[in-house]
């Protein structure tokens, strides 16, 4: 389920960054794109690695 | 005093001795303007040619090879004219683009040597065996990807590459309509090297030089995935990348589609630009090196139960540091030869992307060594080639655009970042990245694809436009708005947000289908015996255990 999630997630960000293209100021756009490479971090480092963390092999010994 | 004198006079005379040629040289004396004489078809047949019975007695000194009787005549009756005068200079021109794009592939295919012995160098030695075949065997498999259907989704669109003579057949581009604005996302022509046409001169090198990019970026993979990857795994996984991951985002960035054309239709900068493929190559090799190493998990034995990460030893630095080398000199293939040519359209800047190669792994390898030695008292090896690497990975997009103080700074950074990102990803996220590939290719790949939006100088050009918008590619740092850097950030969060999922997507598929990890009984006695049935090092007294 966390999988899923983080997928989505991590997509979401890519979505977002291509929504900046509706935008006409490159400034918005600039922070749009940006917000979309974070969330896609997040995505990544903060949701699917920690799942993969939870049942690490190093972790049981 | 007399002396003295002497000495000025005859310093005098010596200076005015020189100078008085210099003058004249300078100076020449005015003569009549030649009035121009219209070169007729009569001038070019009767063009003086060396004689049967000269050429008969052989041409030791060259003076006879290559003259007026050399240009193809397409009417035997009439002799040499001048339309084929100018067909043999256009054929003079695609052939020079053609022998220096082929000769720059053929020296990427052998980076293919250097990422095998550096990979195998910073593996165990029980895991010698395995670790070589993966990198011998990504070759064919990823070719084959590629031949199948790789090349067409990336280049069946692409239209006119104009250096290589127009290979017109890759005329296919599929287009979808976001925002107003065409939007492409995948070519159409070119399955199996026949389909629609592409049998064609043109279209096979530019397969060549394609084919070996795409070779590298599945060859990164194996680095962070090696000594617990399943063999079926791996030969399922690459194929994947080959015919789809890679090749979708290449045909975004290279072959016609959405990301090329954000500044034709968005006035972002000039598109993305990724001049050699920091991004295209190193950051889709890099991530989904990531989504593979996450999949995995660690070695058996890399974290203790407490998080401390152990290193776990290369066997054999030498070949490491020798495969840097083979790496740094296939570059020269990579960079420079990403121009497609050296004859027109900017082309004669292949001299200055070889020094910009050389000048940001030199940077890289200094920056790294530094950086290590500072830190932890000793210049490490493996990281000052982490380094060398790292600097040639981020000017690879650049390289084409800044100059050479750029180079030396973008390598820099690379340098330090890499090491960073190492520690980052081994101590933090707790990923096991054997060989650094992540940080090497994947890190320093996208700060490639941002250093152009900094650093781009205004002053290439290539046959006066690039993507379409006429101009040079101009960074932040020289007088751009942002657009540019708006532009690469997009190509940035693609790479993390689109390509990392359907590498990790293609993983989860291959995981269900046959498993990515040994069993643990495998990893600790060394995947040479059970997963390719003989050892790398029959003769080494080999440890069953770390």
């Amino acid at each position: 389920m966390m999988i899923l999630v983080g997928i989505l997630v991590t997509l979401s960000g890519f979505v977002i960054s291509v929504l900046s293209l509706a935008l006409s100021s490159n400034g918005t756009r600039l922070a749009v794109v940006v917000l979309g490479i974070a969330v896609s971090l997040f995505g990544i480092m903060g949701i699917l690695n920690r799942a993969y963390l939870k049942n690490a092999i190093w972790k049981k010994g | 005093m007399k002396i003295a004198s002497r000495t000025l006079l005859t310093l005098s005379f010596a200076v005015l001795c020189c100078w008085a040629p210099l003058s004249l040289a300078q100076t020449p004396a005015a003569t009549p303007a030649a009035v121009p004489k219209a070169v007729t078809d009569a001038d070019v047949a009767g063009a003086p040619v060396p004689s049967a019975d000269a050429r008969s007695k052989g041409d030791p000194d060259g003076s006879l090879t290559g003259t007026a009787s050399d240009i193809a005549v397409t009417d035997a009756k009439k002799g040499a004219t001048i339309g084929d005068l100018v067909n043999q200079v256009g054929q003079n021109k695609i052939a020079i683009n053609f022998v220096w794009t082929l000769v720059a592939g053929f020296l990427v295919m052998f980076m293919q040597a250097g990422f095998a012995i550096v990979e195998t160098g910073l593996c165990r030695a029980k895991n010698a065996n395995h670790t070589m075949m993966m990198n011998f065997m990504v070759y064919g498999v990823g070719m084959l990807a590629y031949w199948l259907i790789g090349f067409a989704i990336q280049m069946g669109g692409v239209g006119a590459v104009a250096n290589l003579g127009g290979t017109p057949p890759l005329n296919a581009e599929h287009v979808i309509t976001l925002f107003g604005k065409p939007f492409g996302i995948f070519g159409q022509s070119g399955l199996f090297l026949v389909h629609r046409g592409t049998y064609d001169v043109s279209v096979m090198v530019l397969f060549l030089f394609q084919m070996v990019f795409m070779d590298t970026t599945t060859t990164i993979v194996t680095g962070s995935a090696c000594e617990r990857w399943k063999y079926a795994a791996f030969i399922i996984s690459t194929f994947l990348l080959g015919a789809f991951t890679y090749p979708l985002f290449a045909n975004w960035a290279w072959g016609g589609g959405w990301l090329a054309n954000l500044g034709t239709n968005f006035g972002l900068g000039k598109g993305y630009c990724d001049f050699a493929g920091s991004g295209v190559v190193h950051s889709v090799g890099g991530i989904t090196a990531l989504a593979v190493a996450m999949m995995l998990g660690p070695r058996i034995g890399k974290y203790e139960r407490t998080g401390k990460s152990n290193a776990i030893l290369a066997h054999d630095i030498v070949i490491v540091l020798t495969g840097c080398f083979i790496l740094a000199f296939g570059w020269f293939g990579f960079n420079p030869g990403s121009t497609l040519g050296a004859s027109g359209n900017g082309s004669l800047r292949i001299g200055s992307i070889a020094v910009n190669t050389m000048l940001a792994g030199m940077s890289g390898s200094f920056a790294a060594m530094l950086y290590m030695w500072i830190r932890y008292n000793k210049p490490d090896a493996s990281m000052s080639g982490n380094g060398l690497l790292a600097g040639l990975v981020a000017i690879t997009a650049p390289s084409g655009f800044v100059n050479p103080v750029a180079s030396v700074i973008i390598g820099l950074i690379a340098g330090v970042l890499v090491c960073i990102s190492v520690e980052f990803v081994d101590r933090v996220m707790k990923i096991d990245d054997p060989v650094g590939a992540i940080s090497v290719h994947g890190a320093n790949g996208l700060w490639g694809v941002i250093s152009i939006g900094l650093f781009a100088d205004g002053k290439s050009n290539y046959g006066g436009s690039w993507n379409g918008v006429a101009g040079s590619v101009t960074g932040l740092f020289y007088g751009d708005s942002g657009g540019q850097l708006i532009a690469q950030l997009l190509g940035v969060a693609t790479l993390v947000g689109f390509v990392f999922t359907l590498s990790f997507v293609f993983n989860l598929f291959v995981d269900w289908m046959v498993g990515q990890r040994v069993s643990a009984k495998s990893e600790l006695e060394g995947l040479d015996l059970p997963e390719m049935g003989a050892l790398g090092y029959p003769e080494f007294e080999l440890k069953a255990e770390m």
